[in-house]
Parts: C-alpha cells; sequence; structure tokens
C-alpha cells in the first residue's frame, strides 16, 4: 500500500482524501471512526439471529468494506471542505468535542460534494422515519447528540433484511454511481484511482460509494416497508434484544453522534431513550444541510455533556467485573501488563474513563498434523461505548493476529501512526507444535505456547491502548466478531504475498540505506538520532536480560538437582539428627528451586519480554520515520517534475508553440497541485508523527518505569520467600546434635 | 596461549596476590576450626590416649605466597614437645611437600589403622585464569565500567579460591598435629621443622607409571576383597556399605551444589550487566527516565553484591564441607580397605597354620605368623571402629555447623536484599 503511494501518477484526490481522513481520526480520536466498523459484527450477529443465511463465511468477507465505507463518508468529505479546517486545532484538545464537529462537518459537508442527490436522498429516507418515531422524540430535536442515527440504522437493516447484494459494494455502487450523477464525482474518481493501488485501497474506496451511493437508494426503496421492523426492533422492552439491536444501528452510524448514542445502549434498559434519540437523529440530518456551520459550535457543548455522565458510571460497574484471571496456563505477571494498561491509555485517550483491557487465554491445538494450527480465546473488556458489551470473548488463530496487524499498518502506516507489531512467526516452534502429540508435556512446547500467548497479550493490548488503532473497524471487527474470520492468507512466509512482501522489503531496505533526506527538521534529526541510540541500548539490555534469564533458569535447575541429591544424601546418612537436617536441607532447597524458576519467569516476562517489544516497537517507529522519507521523496519528486514541466511549458513558449504550451500549462497546474498536495502530506505525517512520537514517549517512560517497579517487586517477593525457606530450615540444623 | 597467558599476568598484576592474611579475613575457610571442633571433641570421648593440651603442638599456615604456578606456605609451629629444638619456628613449603608427607602417613603400615586425613587439593587457578582470559577477550565489548567491575568479581573470586588452597592445607597440617599418634611422627617433625627445601621433586615418569600400577592393583584387590572376603564383624560390613554410599552420594551432591555455586555466582555477575545497560538507558532517555533507572541500576549494583555473596557463602558452607567429607570420607573407605585386607591376611595366615599343622611341619612359625596376623587385625580393628566413630562426630558437628552457619548466611543476605529493593521501590514511589 505504502508503495503504491511513491508513484507520482497516484497522486490523486482520493488518496489526499484518505489521507486527510486519517489525519482526521487521530485528531478526533477514539470516539469517531470506530463507531462505523462495529457494522460487520453487529450485522453478523443480527443476521445470525434472523436466521438469514449470511452467517456463513461470505457475508463476513462482504461486510468489512461497509465499516470502512463507514469510515469514509466523514473523513472523506471534511478533507473536501479542509475550509472547516476545524480538524486541527479545536478537536485535538477535546476528543469527544472533536467528534462533534467531525460529525457535524460531515454531515454539512455532505451537501456541497452532492448537492443534488444526497441530501435529498436523506430527507427522503428520513422523513418516513420522522414520522414514525418523532411522535414522542420531536421535541427534544434541539439536543440532537446521536442525529445521524435513525437513517443509518435504516441503512444498515436494509442490507440485512432487504438486499444482502448491497452488502458487495462493487456490484452496487457502479449503477448507484450512475443514478447520483453529481454527487459521485467524487466517489466516481476514487473508484477510477484507486485501482491501481493496492487491493486494500480498492476495498476502501470502493465502500466508499457504496455508503454514499448505494444507501439512498436502498433507503429509498425500503425506507418505509424496513423501518417499521426496524423501530419495533428497537422498542422492544427486552433489554438485550434492543441493546443488541441499537448497538446496531448505531455502529452504522460513521459519527460520534452514534458513539454517544452508544454509551446509553451500554448501560441497558434505555431503549425508549435511545429510540427517541435516534429519531433525533434523523431530525437532525435533514436539517443539518441547511446550515452547517452552526451546528458544530452549536451541537458541541450538549453533545460533550450527555456523552460524559453515562460513562463516568460504567467504570465502576464493570470494573468489579474484572477478573483478569484469564491466564490459566501461565502464573506469570503477564496479566499486569495488561493491567497497567488502562492508565496509560487515559493517557493517550485523555478521555480519563475509558479502558480496554484484553487477554489472551486458552491456547488449543486444532486439527492435525502441518495443517493445524492454535487458537486462542480473546476476552475483551471495556467500557469504551463503541462496543457493544463490556465483557466478551472470541477465538482467534495465530494467522488472524498477524493479519490484523497487516491490516493496520496498510492502512495507518502511512499517516504516521506507530503500529504495535505483532508478535513473530516462529516456524520452527509452530512446527514443533505442530509435530508434536496433543498431549504433549514438552516443556520447551508448552513454554513456547505461553511465551506466544503472553506476547500475543501484550501486542493486543498495545494496540487497544491506541485510540485511533483500536476504534479501526478491522480491529473491533477481530475482537468482535463472534465467528471465524476470513483466512489471512498473507501472512504465511510461504505464500505469494509472502514473496511479494519480502521483495518489497528488500526494496525497502536498499531504499533505506541508499537515500539520505536533508532533514530540515531539527527535531526528527534529534529524534532519529535518539531512537538509533535506544535501539543499540535496548539490544544490548536485552543481551544482558536474555544472560540473566538464562543463568537464573540454570541456577534453578541446578538447584532442584542439589535437591534430588541432597534427598539422597540425607537418606544414606546415619546419623539420624544429621539425616533429617539434610533431608529439611533437601526441601528447603527444592523450595528455593521454586522460587529461582518463578523469579527467572519474572526475568523473563517483566524484564525480557518488554524490552524485546520495545525493540520491536522501535522497529515499528523507525517504519514510520521512514514512511515519512518516502513522502519526502514523493514530494521532492514533484518538485523536480514541476520544475521540468516548466522549463518545458518556458520551451513550448519561446518556440511559440501555443497548442504546446496550453498542454504544458496544465500539466505545470496538475504538477503544481501534486507538489502542493504532497507537501501538505509531508507536513501532514510530520505533525503525526510528533504527535505520535510524544505518545510513545510518553508511554514508553511509562512502561519502563512499571516494568521496572513491578521486577523489583517481584525480586523482593522472591527474596522474602527465600527468607521463609530458611527461617524453617535453621531450627533443624540447630536441632542436629 | 601461553603466551597470552604471560602478558595477561604482567597485565592484571593483581595475580601476584602476594600476602593473605588468614586471620582478619572473614571469607576465612571454617575448615579449619570446625575440625579442630570435631578432633576435640574426639578425643575428649577418648580417654587412653596421652593427656594433651592445645598448646602442645600448633600448627597454622601464616603466609601465603603466589608466584606464578606455585604457591609458597609458610607453615608457622608453636610447641612444646621435647623433640623439637626451638619452641616456634616457621618454615616455608609447597604444595608438592604437603603431598609428600601425605604420602608417608599412607604407606606407613602403622597407621593402617587410622584415618589418613586427606591431602590438601592441588592449588588450582586454572578456573580464574580462564575466566580472566575471557574477559580480556570480551574486553572491546563491554564498558569500562562493566570491565571494571567484572575484573573486580573476577580479582575477589581469585583471592576467595587462593584462601581456600591455604585453608586446606593448613586443615590437613592441624589435623596431623592435633592427632595423638601422627603428631609424633618423624615425617611430620622433619616437615615442620627442617629449614631447607625437603626436595621433594615430582614423581618421575617410572615412579607414575609405578603408582599407577599400584593403584590399579590396590583397586582390583579392594574390589575382589569386597567382592570375597566375609567380614566377620558386623559393624564394619555395615561401616563398608555405608561409607560406599555414602561417598558416592556426597560425591553427587558436592558435585551439584558445585554447580547450583557456580549458576548462582553467574547470576550476580548478570546483574554487572543489567545495571549498566540500565543506567545507559537512562542517559540517552533523558530526565524524564534517568532518575528513575539510576536508582534502579544502582540497586542492581547493590543487589549483584549481596548476590555475589549468597554465591560464595553456599560455595564456603555448603559444597566445601560436602567437598571434604568427600575426601574425608574417602579416607575413612581407604582404612577399611586397609582392615578388610589385614582380615584377608589374618585368614590367609590361619588356612596357612592349618596346612602346616596337617602337614606338621613349620607349625611354630606358622602359629607365629597366626598370632601376629591376629594380634594385628583385632588392634586395627579397635583402632578403625575408634576412628569411625570419631569420623562420625566430626562429620555431624561439622554439618551441623556449617549448615547453620549457611542457613544464617543466607537469612542475612536475603533480609538484606529484601529490604534493598523494598528500600529502592520505596524511593521510587515517592518520585
Amino acid at each position: 500500500m505504502a508503495d503504491s503511494r511513491e508513484p507520482p501518477p497516484l497522486f490523486n484526490d482520493d488518496d489526499d482524501s484518505r489521507k486527510d481522513d486519517d489525519n482526521d481520526d487521530l485528531f478526533t480520536s477514539a470516539v469517531q471512526s470506530p463507531v462505523s466498523e462495529l457494522t460487520t459484527p453487529e450485522d453478523q450477529t443480527k443476521q445470525e439471529g434472523a436466521g438469514d443465511p449470511l452467517t456463513s463465511p461470505p457475508p463476513a468477507t462482504s461486510f468489512p468494506p461497509d465499516p470502512s465505507g463507514g469510515d469514509r463518508p466523514d473523513l472523506f468529505e471534511s478533507c473536501e471542505e479542509p475550509s472547516v479546517g476545524g480538524f486541527s486545532s479545536v478537536p485535538l484538545e477535546q476528543p469527544a468535542e472533536g467528534g462533534g464537529t467531525q460529525q457535524v462537518s460531515t454531515d454539512a459537508q455532505d451537501p456541497p460534494p452532492t448537492p443534488p442527490t444526497t441530501p435529498s436522498v436523506g430527507s427522503l429516507v428520513e422523513i418516513p422515519l420522522i414520522v414514525d418515531t418523532d411522535q414522542d422524540l420531536q421535541p427534544s430535536t434541539s439536543s440532537s447528540s446521536s442525529l445521524t442515527r435513525p437513517d443509518f440504522t435504516l441503512f444498515d437493516t436494509t442490507p440485512d433484511t432487504s438486499e444482502t447484494p448491497v452488502s458487495s459494494p462493487d456490484i452496487l455502487s457502479p449503477p448507484t454511481t450512475s443514478n447520483t450523477s453529481t454527487s459521485t464525482t467524487t466517489s466516481a474518481q476514487e473508484l477510477s484511482a484507486s485501482p491501481p493501488s493496492s487491493s486494500a485501497l480498492l476495498d476502501l474506496s470502493m465502500t466508499l460509494p457504496q455508503e454514499l451511493s448505494s444507501e439512498p437508494p436502498a433507503n429509498l426503496v425500503d425506507a418505509s416497508s424496513v423501518e417499521p421492523a426496524v423501530m419495533s426492533s428497537f422498542i422492544t422492552p427486552a433489554e438485550e434484544a434492543s441493546v443488541l439491536d441499537a448497538a446496531a444501528p448505531t455502529n452504522d452510524d460513521d459519527d460520534d453522534a452514534a458513539a454517544a448514542a452508544a454509551i446509553p445502549t451500554n448501560l441497558a434498559g434505555e431503549d425508549p431513550a435511545l429510540s427517541s434519540e435516534e429519531a433525533l437523529v434523523t431530525v437532525y440530518d435533514s436539517e443539518t444541510p441547511e446550515d452547517p456551520p452552526l451546528p458544530a459550535s452549536n451541537i458541541l457543548p450538549p453533545m460533550g455533556a450527555p456523552l460524559t455522565p453515562p460513562v463516568a458510571p460504567i467504570t465502576p460497574t464493570a470494573t468489579p467485573n474484572l477478573t483478569p484471571n484469564v491466564t490459566p496456563a501461565a502464573p506469570t505477571p503477564v496479566t499486569p501488563v495488561a493491567a497497567a494498561r488502562p492508565s496509560a491509555e487515559q493517557l493517550e485517550s485523555e478521555s480519563g474513563d475509558e479502558f480496554i483491557e484484553i487477554s489472551i487465554s486458552d491456547p488449543q491445538k486444532i486439527g492435525d498434523g502441518m495443517s493445524s494450527y492454535m487458537a486462542y480465546k480473546v476476552t475483551t473488556k471495556t467500557n469504551i461505548p463503541y462496543f457493544r458489551k463490556k465483557h466478551w470473548s472470541v477465538t482467534r488463530r495465530f494467522s488472524d493476529f498477524l493479519g490484523l496487524h497487516g491490516k493496520l499498518v496498510e492502512k495507518h502506516l502511512h499517516s504516521g501512526r506507530i503500529i504495535p507489531p505483532a508478535p513473530e512467526k516462529s516456524a520452527i516452534g509452530t512446527t514443533k507444535i505442530k509435530l508434536g502429540s496433543d498431549k504433549s508435556s514438552d516443556s520447551s512446547s508448552t513454554d513456547f505456547i505461553e511465551r506466544r500467548r503472553a506476547s500475543l497479550e501484550r501486542y493486543m493490548n498495545r494496540t487497544a491502548a491506541h485510540p485511533t488503532l483500536r476504534s479501526d473497524p478491522d480491529f473491533r471487527e477481530f475482537i468482535e466478531l463472534d465467528a471465524e474470520l476470513p483466512r489471512a492468507t498473507q501472512t504465511s512466509a510461504l505464500s505469494s504475498a509472502g514473496v511479494l512482501r519480502l521483495f518489497n522489503r528488500v526494496g525497502e531496505t536498499v531504499n533505506k540505506m541508499t537515500f539520505k533526506m536533508d532533514e530540515s527538521d531539527q527535531w526528527f534529526e534529534e529524534k532519529t538520532q535518539q531512537i538509533e541510540n535506544l535501539d543499540a541500548q535496548l539490544r544490548k539490555l536485552h543481551a544482558a536480560m536474555e544472560g540473566l534469564v538464562a543463568y537464573r533458569r540454570e541456577l534453578a535447575t541446578s538447584t532442584a538437582s542439589f535437591a534430588k541429591s541432597a534427598a539422597v544424601l540425607s537418606s544414606v546418612e546415619e546419623h539420624s539428627a544429621l539425616s533429617r537436617a539434610l533431608h529439611q536441607l533437601a526441601e528447603s532447597t527444592e523450595r528455593t528451586h521454586t522460587i529461582h524458576h518463578a523469579q527467572a519467569d519474572a526475568d523473563f516476562y517483566h524484564l525480557s519480554e518488554t524490552t524485546k517489544d520495545y525493540i520491536h516497537l522501535i522497529g515499528a517507529v523507525k517504519d514510520v520515520f521512514h514512511e515519512r522519507v518516502k513522502t519526502f521523496q514523493t514530494w521532492q519528486h514533484s518538485q523536480t517534475m514541476l520544475a521540468k514541466k516548466r522549463e518545458a511549458k518556458a520551451k513550448a513558449e519561446l518556440a511559440g508553440r501555443m497548442d504546446k504550451v496550453q498542454q504544458a500549462q496544465d500539466e505545470v497546474a496538475e504538477w503544481e497541485a501534486k507538489v502542493e498536495r504532497s507537501q501538505e502530506e509531508f507536513d501532514r505525517i510530520s505533525r503525526a508523527i510528533k504527535k505520535e512520537m510524544e505518545q510513545f514517549d510518553i508511554v514508553r517512560v511509562k512502561d519502563f518505569k512499571d516494568m521496572l517497579v513491578k521486577y523489583l517487586e517481584a525480586l523482593m517477593t522472591s527474596q522474602q520467600q527465600i527468607i521463609k525457606v530458611w527461617e524453617t530450615f535453621l531450627p533443624e540444623a540447630r536441632a542436629i546434635s | 596461549m601461553n603466551g597470552g597467558r604471560e602478558s595477561e599476568v604482567l597485565h592484571f598484576s593483581w595475580l601476584h596476590v602476594d600476602r593473605v592474611d588468614m586471620l582478619v579475613d572473614e571469607l576465612k575457610f571454617t575448615m579449619d576450626e570446625t575440625v579442630q571442633m570435631a578432633v576435640d571433641d574426639a578425643r575428649s570421648g577418648r580417654s587412653d590416649t596421652v593427656d594433651l593440651n592445645d598448646s602442645t603442638l600448633q600448627v597454622d599456615i601464616s603466609d601465603a605466597l603466589s608466584e606464578r604456578e606455585k604457591v609458597k606456605f609458610t607453615v608457622h609451629t608453636k610447641t612444646t614437645l621435647p623433640d623439637y629444638n626451638k619452641p616456634e619456628f616457621s618454615v616455608v613449603r609447597q604444595h608438592e611437600e604437603f603431598i609428600w608427607l601425605h604420602d608417608r602417613f599412607d604407606e606407613n603400615e602403622d597407621y593402617a589403622g587410622y584415618i589418613i586425613p586427606p591431602p590438601p587439593p592441588r592449588p588450582d587457578f586454572d578456573a580464574s585464569r580462564e575466566k580472566l582470559q575471557k574477559l580480556g577477550e570480551g574486553e572491546g565489548s563491554m564498558t569500562k565500567e562493566e570491565f571494571n567491575k567484572m575484573k573486580q568479581e573476577l580479582e575477589a573470586e581469585y583471592l576467595a579460591t587462593f584462601k581456600k588452597t591455604v585453608a586446606m592445607h593448613e586443615v590437613f597440617l592441624t589435623r596431623l598435629a592435633q592427632h595423638p599418634i601422627f603428631r609424633t611422627d618423624h615425617n611430620f617433625k622433619v616437615f615442620l621443622e627442617y629449614e631447607q627445601d625437603l626436595s621433594v621433586r615430582t614423581k618421575n615418569k617410572k615412579e607414575k607409571v609405578e603408582g599407577l600400577f599400584r593403584s590399579i592393583n590396590r583397586s582390583t584387590d579392594e574390589i575382589l576383597l569386597a567382592a570375597t572376603q566375609k567380614d566377620v564383624d558386623d559393624y564394619f560390613e555395615k561401616e563398608k556399605g555405608f561409607l560406599l554410599e555414602y561417598h558416592a552420594a556426597i560425591k553427587d551432591s558436592t558435585l551439584k551444589a558445585d554447580k547450583m555455586t557456580q549458576a548462582h555466582k553467574s547470576v550476580a555477575d548478570s546483574y554487572i550487566k543489567l545495571s549498566t545497560g540500565l543506567s545507559q538507558l537512562g542517559t540517552i532517555e533523558g530526565p524524564r527516565l534517568e532518575k528513575f533507572i539510576n536508582k534502579v541500576s544502582d540497586t542492581f549494583e547493590k543487589a549483584r553484591k549481596v548476590e555475589g555473596r549468597v554465591a560464595s557463602d553456599e560455595d564456603l558452607k555448603l559444597s566445601d564441607t560436602l567437598r571434604y567429607y568427600v575426601r574425608d570420607g574417602s579416607a575413612a573407605k581407604d582404612l577399611l580397605y586397609r582392615r578388610l585386607r589385614c582380615l584377608a591376611n589374618y585368614e590367609q595366615a590361619n588356612k596357612n597354620l592349618d596346612r602346616a599343622r596337617a602337614k606338621n611341619k613349620d607349625v611354630h612359625a606358622a602359629e607365629l605368623a597366626q598370632q601376629n596376623a591376629c594380634e594385628r587385625f583385632e588392634h586395627m580393628s579397635a583402632r578403625a571402629k575408634e576412628e569411625l566413630n570419631s569420623f562420625k562426630t566430626r562429620r555431624v558437628a561439622a554439618f551441623k555447623k556449617n549448615l547453620i552457619e549457611l542457613a544464617e548466611l543466607e537469612l542475612k543476605h536475603a533480609k538484606a536484599q529484601a529490604q534493598l529493593l523494598k528500600n529502592c521501590l520505596q524511593a521510587l514511589q515517592e518520585e
């Protein structure tokens, strides 16, 4: 994906817009974009509930685009109207509000690009809705918090109930584009532009038109027919059902409004309010076109207000439920890492009360022989409103994790985000397990599994701690979708994608080595240097830790063997008191063995693994830096191209060939635009990286502190246990007579 | 290799660690005391021996000097025995002379009924040297600070080994000096008194081959006897079984204990790298983390020292006790072998007498031989019984003392370390 952006020609509107989106995401933080992605799991469950045939894989595959499509529109639009500009400063400080602005602007912007169709469609859709619901709702319209909801709900349900095909954007979008001629210009562009880029891009862009264009028709068609059903489902008093259903709609919304609305859902039992809100949403939606800028400011405060209160109550209730005891295989200290996360995350998300905690448990071998794989139970506990439950679990296999990482990298790396690296694939370890018998008590393979489990857990929590990443549709699908994910084929080292990736990587490395960028930004210069130093030092430290772990393990085993030997000696010893004392000695050393062993695990999981994670994270940071260099290269390239074109134009002018001048003029203009765009892009990624790094530094310092404190505590506990051991032994030694 | 070692020796002049003050040093090997104590215990239970007080013959090693491969021990003697010319004197002895002395005792038929104190092990600094070599090779890969710390550790280790070697030699002499029979031995007197070099050369090839041959002979004889000779005395039969088993078990334990202490030492050493690695990381991270990390790094540095002490104390109190009783046990085994040999001789004499009587020829000579053998055997059995009992008392006392000390030291160190960590955590929290 990243590569696709290197060649200048690819620099199209869509590209730009895409970046804009991402940037917006970044700023508006968790609340905003995530919502959209929920669609998938939601829909899935719904469909399942409805007994639709959709439960089968195909829908799963076809749906993912949907959510991402959900993402698109607002972002897209926001980028289209940079004049709204707000995306930068205001939202930065207050994510919630930022979300608000975002939403508003989206709605507001909707019209400009798609003047004739979308608004009209929107209104068309909404009118019936209002009719249905607004009896109770209308009064509160002004509050407006979750306005967008209903119509999206409609969209949502429409695909399920009426026409499954909707979900496959490819089919739908073309016709719709033709329908909504003007409006889809952008989307059409996107469509046309996207093919050259990678498949993922394709997906994204494809969904865009779908959302933009397909929805309206769907609504048009089904609005009236579907809606009652939907509404009824909302109104059903049965809380669970309604919550579920209510949650479902929210997901489909692209906007914070939805997120806001989702909070109540989480609280459960507020269906009436909910539905009313939904209705409000519709109303609001239809209104927005009329006065785009105003709502932004108007709506924000109310949005913020209702948002926070619901969140607060959730935390206390949620926390007691937390039995972070999901790691049966490991008495190891991995959970602390997860526990530490929420606080770190607070720093990040700036929305104090949110937490998400993911634990991986029950590694299970599925299948036999080389085709077998390990599956893990992924349990999530959260109070973040856009998740439909507070506590649930799904089953994922290892390659799913890698797939998730791949997707996240594809989507977010280019916008300067540091993406926590997934655990490495280990062909040897895996093969061993695959070939091993089911009940292999082989310690090395159980060690391997436990290590992998722990690192997956750390990986998930690191990703979840990032407000943007955790709200990514793919991430949410990953943790929420209660079904098998489509197989991530690209993760296998032997697949064609693997080979391709290898080539790419080689290319990148060459590029990294050959291209030296004149750093104009002192911050980056220093940071790059610091990162390099840090990398080297961490590696050194990691080696020292590995040494420690190895020695401590050795100590543990040698202590155990001494214990055994001392037991033999005690049985041989003829002097009874001495024999007893030796026996005690054997027991004491046996216990110290256990202590050393636990301590070695602590050495490993607290120190060594965390440090290793950071070495990999530093790698991710380097990737991001490199991404910036690539953007810089693109910019430089555009500049040289522009210079060339200008030259050509000057030549043409000198030669007096007016026809060519015109063409050259066009080209110059085109490249000027490109230069501008790439420069903007470069500035943006630089800015984004700075912000990311700030976060990274904070989290890293905190992580390190946590790590060391935890480790010292573990050491202290060990020593205290050793004290106990010898205290019990001492009288025995004294008793020798 | 040799050249390398040469330069390395020059480079680290500490290898010529010279004078070791045995008395002040707290790392002092405690075996001597133990043995002394045990010997005292044993003696008090023995009424038939001459009444002795401690001052009759006191031997210690007042000084030791390490020169390259050789260690020179200054053996200091204080005595009231009339045989000696002076009441107090010192001589310089080398390891080989100790071995010579041991062999004289070992070969003396008169002492066959006694457990001959095991000879001190050869001074062996190879392990230290090897480590030093490794350290020198790896110098480039670590920081100066790290290197110095590692060097210090090695120096300490070397010093400890050195002291232990000296102590072992001292223990050997002390045990001889306190033994009512051994102390009067002529060779012992020469060893203590003769001011010149005893000109004990290391065995030449022929002697070595002979020695080897003899020992093979002996061990086959031992095995044969063990298999064929039926002991008349249940006590010895039992003791033999016990000692065999015990020797094997304690040897194994020693091996394991050594491994354990070594691993412990490695753990302690690996804290060095951790500590310096952390403090460097602190420098890179800058103010946000530097202070914090430096505290942790300091703690690791201190913890390393404690951990190192744990290792060396385990070595002193546990491994060395075990090790000594491996050797003492083997000396006791030798005693049993000698007795069994004696028994075999006695029975042979009986048979000879029977045969002589049957033939009615040389009866008197045979009778005399038989009587001699009988007396000899009985005397030896009585001695051996005594010796074995004293071996047991000695062993139990030594184990008791050292195990108590071990537990106390372990407790002390663990408490110190726990406190250290606690303080560190507190300091970190306050930040």
